[in-house]
């Protein structure tokens, strides 16, 4: 076709401009966890792990990591019933309402997270139970819950009602077909929802930075904190910390349901 | 497991199994209702303003705080540095992904998609602090960008802590957003449209104008909306590569109760995004449907 060489000359130089704006923050911060210095400078003086060596042994940073461990766990643990649950509901029944549920749910999506995040904090502060680490827990579900329904909405094309009628017809209880045959026909959406559910918890920044106090601060607000007074390398290398997790979760996500799936049209 | 069953049946009789789908909904509806009550604190809060006296919220109510949000210069200078922003990044965002979508979809080489997909993903599952560290050391006075400079004998210059790295940091961080819903938009489209309009005689250009990008609209309508209330509420971004001279309207919030201590103002100015936000997407919702946010049965 004609002007076809005009046509991916334009289009790479965008992807490629797209490329290295995507990437250079996570290389640049590679880079610079494994340098030899005790400042980040380019070119950097020479290779080392000593900044590894470093945050392993600094308690404030691998306590922060603990907490956003926490968090995160607690967060995906309340989603994944509450919008397992939801979501099946959503795409089986003929809910009464449904479109006025489905704004109700999408709440936390049009809020925006300072409002939700500030909301929360007056909240839990009238209830007292501010400076604990489950409350952070349970915000990053409320603020995150429609991924971990839209996740378990999307795999519901594979919910056959005439499988679950087989079963009951086979003399199965109500509970053991929705556990035998319900349940494992969204797991796939089950699985990417609780992944996304963890990461994003584990990244909060701004909901964290609104519910902690300094006893509890988790990684990101930590690492925020810390790149307003001075940039130093072991902050490059607690930040690989989070690379590394992101890279594990994108794996994980490419083996069990395939990146593919984002490209699908609806 | 018959135990179980026994439980449960005992615990929820047949005859109410028409509320099944709603029980199940029960959970999630509560959950949210955390954010309801929340929103309703602010409101409660907006009303009151703060008593210089003993730095307390006052107990009568009164729409002081709404009238400052308009009129005082420093809120209307927040605000409309905002919105501005957040229009350029949309605009400079949606430029960069629809290539990178057309790519990502178009491309024959399965491996090239998943390293497109791969590059997409990571930033985004690696969190707005880190990346803004990142550009922190890319562009700072130290920097990367600086010392490349200094080699070929240009004197630093200040890429950091003004409005257009700001801007800069928003684009990075929205663009994987914007691809993701961009491209199940794309993947919609038949190629065959495009060889037709070829064949017909009509350049890359004018297929793209007249063919492709019309027929990618709701695309870039959710896309575009996303960016644009993401971008204008943002938080990190602003406060860390900004440096403190370039608030955002969520800064502002953050002063107001963390600085200032003046609670009430800052519900008030989170209330107003709030409902700028929730407008802007009711109104897309109203005009073009839920799209690619639907969750649920499909019609």
């Amino acid at each position: 076709m004609k002007g076809d060489r005009s046509k991916a000359v334009t289009l790479w130089t965008f992807v490629v401009a797209a490329l290295i704006m995507l990437s250079a923050p996570t290389l640049v911060v590679l880079g610079a966890s494994f340098t030899a210095g005790n400042m980040i400078t380019f070119p950097p003086e020479g290779l080392s792990l000593k900044w590894y060596a470093a945050i392993a042994g600094a308690t404030d940073l691998r306590d922060a990591f603990l907490r956003s461990l926490i968090v995160a766990s607690i967060c995906t643990a309340v989603a994944i019933p509450t919008g397992t649950l939801a979501g099946i509901a959503l795409a089986k029944y003929r809910v009464r309402f449904a479109a006025g549920v489905q704004v109700y749910l999408l709440l936390p999506f049009t809020v925006p997270l300072i409002g939700s995040g500030i909301g929360l904090m007056l909240i839990f502060g009238r209830w007292g139970v501010l400076g604990q680490l489950w409350p952070v827990g349970v915000a990053a579900a409320v603020i995150n819950l429609p991924f971990m329904i839209w996740a378990v909405t999307a795999s519901a094309a594979a919910l056959d009602p005439d499988l679950e009628l087989a079963a009951a017809n086979c003399g199965a209880p109500p509970l053991s077909t929705f556990l035998a045959v319900t349940v494992p026909a969204v797991m796939p959406g089950i699985i990417t929802g609780a992944l996304l559910m963890f990461i994003l918890a584990l990244n909060e920044f701004l909901v964290s930075l609104l519910l902690v106090d300094a006893r509890i601060v988790t990684l990101p607000v930590q690492i925020y904190n810390s790149i307003r007074s001075i940039i130093t390398p072991d902050l490059a290398a607690i930040s690989v910390v989070f690379i590394a997790v992101a890279a594990a979760a994108i794996a994980l996500l490419d083996r069990l349901v395939g990146l593919d799936i984002f490209l699908k049209s609806k | 497991m018959d135990a179980l069953e026994a439980v449960a049946a005992a615990l929820w009789p047949r005859r109410l199994s028409s509320a099944v789908p709603w029980l199940m909904l029960l959970p999630a509806v509560v959950l949210t209702g955390l954010l309801v009550l929340g929103l309703w604190e602010m409101a409660d809060g907006s009303f009151r303003t703060l008593d210089t006296a003993t730095f307390l919220p006052s107990d009568d109510y009164s729409f002081a705080n709404y009238h400052r949000a308009f009129t005082e210069k420093l809120f209307v200078t927040v605000a409309s540095r905002s919105l501005i922003g957040s229009l350029i990044v949309t605009a400079a965002t949606l430029v960069l992904a629809f290539p990178y979508s057309y790519v990502m979809v178009r491309t024959r080489s399965a491996a090239l998609r998943k390293f497109l997909l791969i590059a997409l993903f990571l930033p985004f599952f690696i969190g707005q602090v880190v990346r803004a560290y990142g550009w922190l050391i890319i562009l700072g006075s130290q920097g990367m960008v600086n010392e490349a400079l200094g080699l070929v004998g240009v004197a630093p210059i200040r890429l950091l802590y003004n409005y257009p790295a700001v801007l800069f940091g928003l684009v990075q961080y929205m663009l994987p957003f914007a691809v993701l819903m961009l491209a199940p938009a794309l993947t919609a489209i038949p190629e065959e449209m495009e060889s037709a309009a070829g064949s017909l005689g009509a350049n890359w250009v004018r297929t793209f104008v007249h063919v492709v990008l019309p027929m990618a609209k709701p695309g870039f309508i959710g896309a575009g909306l996303v960016v644009l209330t993401l971008s204008l509420t943002d938080f990190a971004i602003p406060a860390i590569l900004g440096g403190g001279s370039q608030d955002f309207i969520a800064n502002a919030i953050y002063d107001q109760f963390f600085r200032t201590s003046d609670q009430g103002m800052g519900a008030t100015l989170a209330l107003l995004l709030v409902a700028v936000g929730s407008i802007m997407v009711g109104v897309v919702f109203a005009l073009f449907g839920a799209g690619t946010l639907a969750m649920g049965r499909k019609p």
